[in-house]
């Protein structure tokens, strides 16, 4: 590590690393800078010349982006010269621009809309009525869509398939103001990663074919949550909303900053899997495929401990909050029951690759192991409660809470999901990380916690 | 006018491109020399010539040999940039076609110095007849067992102006997109493949045989204090005789135009001069009176030297639509890296042709000149830097002209 210094900022104090990003001292400062190529995990490329601060001995505002820290440095971030260029150049950003917002997805969390509002707010001296044409409609692949005309070039998406997937599948083709980014001759964007281009894009050139059109993104709301997907523990934003009349509905997951965990990424897969949570959901009380009422299951449910009494398994999905499993793993042992949370069935070495992926596909993989718990497969079972455990298990009779449909004659129980609950998990690196509640449904699933209230009751 | 052929020398010759004739005429005579000399010390004869950069910018050649590792764990190499596409240069071209083993010798002594075993000339896409009579060189001096312990390898780009640029024309030699690179904190070498790389023009290249067989002194013998030696001047346009002469710097424009060129063409008055190619800006028929053709010289007007390839303009010629022409060019050629130039050109580009076409109002006059102050000084490059001076430079000398157009 290099030596600590000091800099001036805005005629502001500040202690940096000697030689490290200024745009990085500007962005952890919260000093407002406008930049569009620069990203924390892309690093510098200098193309969109929007950073330009100056520097107190230098003849010509300096990108940010570009200049490295020195002691005893003053910057001006703020002067009215430096916010003239920051003007001019946005100014130029837009003669080319379809300034098409209206019918733009990523109108609302825009970069080239925010820096509007920051640094331009002018009528355009542009009369330019020949905006030069690209096409607006490119299926890249992977669920991603490209519209050249909005595109500010900054290389933020090329980067990322060169330096971070390397895959190698988008670059820039053509000079000048026609230059435009496509995929390279007979590829198309595949990679386990590909939508994070979406959320690169500062602006609305790239947009997500699974996204685009369902929702304006002021209408969402944001929850902090971890991805189901694996045992990595991605952090991640559930975007959702209730609309008028209709049920809170999640739109998208979102990636969310992480260093010790995914960084700025997740993958595709983790991304997608929101729509799980939205379909084939169990929504009511089954017992021999017929509907019963609150106040039949519960009657049943207490027929069947009595009838097994002494031969009762409890199974625990790998995928609930902790506080969630210790409320079972107590409750089982006040009625007499086996634990077990059987693990083989989500390990899947097909799914794992260095990046985030991980061959565990259990949230709270990590819990399970630290807890003890019996990961055996039950034997002699009477009667299994399986709390939303996936495998099918051989018994006399089964009791089985569950968020999803199932093809059987056991007592059905609908629990809610993890978005419709709070709780804490543990990844497989014993990490402990909590999830907000996202969803609240018009008609609630019951979660576990209150779901053994009732049975106890 | 003191008449002087140090790169020029063979030009005249005969098949000259050939091993034989060139050898006749003295060719490679330097290398019995070069191997009694120490690497550091040949850099220090260079350095004493004063030779100075001729692909435009004019850096000290010596001071950039010198930035060049002695000693490195990697591979270093020396990279010949004849990627030469600035509209009114073409002097490169008559190098690699009537003396190209002048080159092939400058580059040994170059890698000599140093410590390279593998030299690229990077060649213009346009130029691949050029090319051809290059390689036949390199084959013969393959054969001739003069290359061998160097090698040389000629490369030829894809028709990108920027490759010009030397680390945009590195990244096209690695096989990436010619794009300028952030340029370096302090002075260091140039970069191929991670390897420490010396680019430099072909004339300046070729002028190191000479030097090198006569000695720094002889070559400061040309030419003023601060632009030392000669360059190949060239002119196009209305004059009588256009072409490539040879001339040492600090002669008077007027003098090498009317010596060489033969004067204007069908007697005409001369209106305007750009200087050393599109990107120096032009000047007016009173300024170039009064100039010489050194660095110094120009730069204290405001333009540069560039390349010494002088555009030639006669009293009939519209500015407006010659400005119209370069900044078509500029469109056309900017790599579309950086906002301002990938927008900015295209801006200007259509802001004069609706000047050209009537179509223009003196607001657009004034935008034209705040959009080149937006493009100066905020680019990877000097491209842009470039387009804005040569805007400038046109508005500040033949406004009335503009303004007449409206």
């Amino acid at each position: 590590m290099s030596e600590m210094i000091e800099i001036i900022v805005d005629d502001k104090t500040y202690r940096a690393e000697e030689g490290s990003l200024l745009i990085d001292l500007l962005i952890r400062e919260e000093i407002k800078v406008p930049y569009f190529c620069y990203h924390e995990s892309l690093g510098a490329d200098g193309n969109c010349r929007m950073c330009m601060v100056e520097i107190a001995g230098q003849k010509r505002p300096q990108i940010a982006c570009d200049t490295l820290v020195k002691s005893g440095m003053e910057v001006n971030s703020k002067s009215t010269k430096i916010e003239k260029v920051h003007t001019d150049i946005l100014e130029l950003e837009l003669i080319n621009h379809p300034v098409d917002c209206p019918t733009c997805d990523q109108a609302g969390e825009c970069s080239l809309q925010d820096l509007y509002m920051d640094y331009g707010l002018h009528d355009a001296k542009v009369t330019i009525v020949d905006k030069v044409k690209h096409d607006k409609k490119v299926d890249l692949g992977s669920n991603v869509m490209l519209d050249q005309e909005r595109c500010v070039l900054c290389a933020r998406c090329t980067r990322f398939t060169d330096k971070i997937t390397h895959t190698h599948e988008l670059g820039i083709i053509g000079r000048g103001d026609e230059a435009k980014v496509s995929t390279m001759p007979g590829r198309k964007l595949d990679n386990p990663y590909a939508m994070n281009v979406v959320d690169l894009c500062p602006v609305g050139a790239l947009t997500s074919k699974d996204f685009r059109f369902h929702q304006r993104v002021w209408f969402l709301q944001s929850a902090e949550s971890i991805c189901h997907g694996c045992a990595k523990g991605c952090n991640i934003y559930i975007d959702h909303n209730k609309m008028k009349y209709q049920d809170d509905v999640i739109y998208r997951f979102r990636p969310r900053r992480n260093d010790a965990v995914n960084g700025f990424y997740i993958c595709d897969e983790g991304r997608l899997s929101y729509k799980e949570l939205e379909t084939n959901r169990l929504e009511s009380m089954l017992y021999d495929g017929v509907v019963v009422d609150e106040h039949e299951a519960i009657a049943q449910y207490k027929s069947l401990l009595t009838q097994y009494q002494g031969r009762v398994s409890v199974v625990i999905d790998a995928n609930l909050y902790s506080e969630e499993i210790e409320a079972i793993v107590a409750y089982a042992e006040r009625i007499g029951a086996k634990v077990f949370a059987p693990l083989e069935c989500y390990n899947d070495p097909s799914f794992a690759d260095d990046m985030l992926k991980s061959a565990q596909r259990a949230a709270n993989y990590g819990a399970i192991v630290k807890m003890g718990l019996e990961t055996n497969m039950p034997s002699d079972a009477g009667l299994i409660i399986n709390f939303n455990h996936p495998t099918h298990f051989n018994a006399e009779a089964e009791i089985h809470f569950s968020t999803h449909k199932q093809e059987s004659n056991a007592l059905l129980l609908p629990m809610a999901a993890f978005s419709e609950n709070s709780g804490s998990l543990i990844n497989e690196v014993g990490l402990e990380q909590w999830c907000e509640k996202a969803v609240e449904k018009n008609s609630p699933a019951p979660t576990v916690l209150s779901w053994l209230e009732k049975v106890e009751g | 006018m003191r008449e002087v052929a140090i790169v020029s020398r063979k030009f005249a010759v005969e098949n000259s491109h050939t091993l034989s004739v060139a050898q006749a005429h003295g060719a490679y005579k330097t290398l019995e020399k070069l191997h009694t000399l120490a690497p550091l010390e040949i850099i220090e004869i260079i350095k004493e010539s004063g030779l100075r950069g001729k692909g435009g910018g004019g850096a000290p050649a010596g001071a950039k040999w010198a930035l060049m590792p002695q000693e490195s764990e990697r591979p270093s190499f020396v990279v010949i940039n004849c990627d030469e596409s600035e509209p009114g240069t073409f002097k490169d071209r008559q190098i690699i076609t009537k003396d190209p083993h002048l080159l092939i010798e400058g580059i040994l002594i170059t890698c000599y110095a140093v410590k390279a075993k593998h030299a690229y000339v990077y060649i213009r896409g346009e130029y691949a007849q050029y090319q051809d009579v290059l390689q036949g060189a390199v084959d013969e001096a393959y054969v001739a067992g003069i290359l061998g312990e160097v090698d040389v390898t000629l490369h030829r780009g894809a028709g990108a102006y920027i490759c010009g640029e030397k680390s945009a024309l590195l990244e096209s030699l690695e096989g990436k997109r010619g794009h300028p690179r952030l340029k370096p904190k302090q002075p260091e070498p140039e970069w191929y493949f991670g390897n420490p790389t010396l680019v430099n023009n072909v004339e300046t290249i070729a002028s190191v045989p000479f030097i090198m067989e006569h000695g720094a002194a002889a070559y400061r013998a040309y030419g003023t204090e601060k632009s030392p030696g000669t360059l190949l001047f060239a002119m196009s346009g209305h004059v009588e005789k256009p072409g490539v002469y040879e001339a040492e710097f600090g002669v008077s424009m007027m003098d090498y135009i009317n010596h060489y060129g033969g004067g204007m063409k069908n007697g005409k008055k001369l209106k305007a001069v750009i200087p050393g190619g599109a990107s120096t800006g032009v000047m007016t028929a009173a300024e170039a009176d009064n100039v010489q053709l050194d660095y110094e010289s120009l730069r204290s007007m405001g333009l540069s030297l560039g390349t010494g390839g002088m555009i030639v303009m006669d009293e009939d010629t519209c500015m407006v639509s010659v400005l119209k022409n370069l900044l078509e060019f500029y469109h056309e050629e900017s790599c579309g890296q950086c906002t301002p130039c990938r927008e900015g050109t295209g801006w200007v580009d259509k802001l004069v042709g609706k000047i050209l076409d009537k179509r223009g109002s003196s607001e657009d006059i004034d935008k034209l000149l705040e959009v080149a102050e937006t493009m100066n000084g905020k680019t990877i490059c000097v491209f842009a830097p470039a387009v804005s001076a040569v805007i400038v430079s046109f508005l500040s000398r033949f406004r009335d002209e503009f303004e007449a157009a409206l």
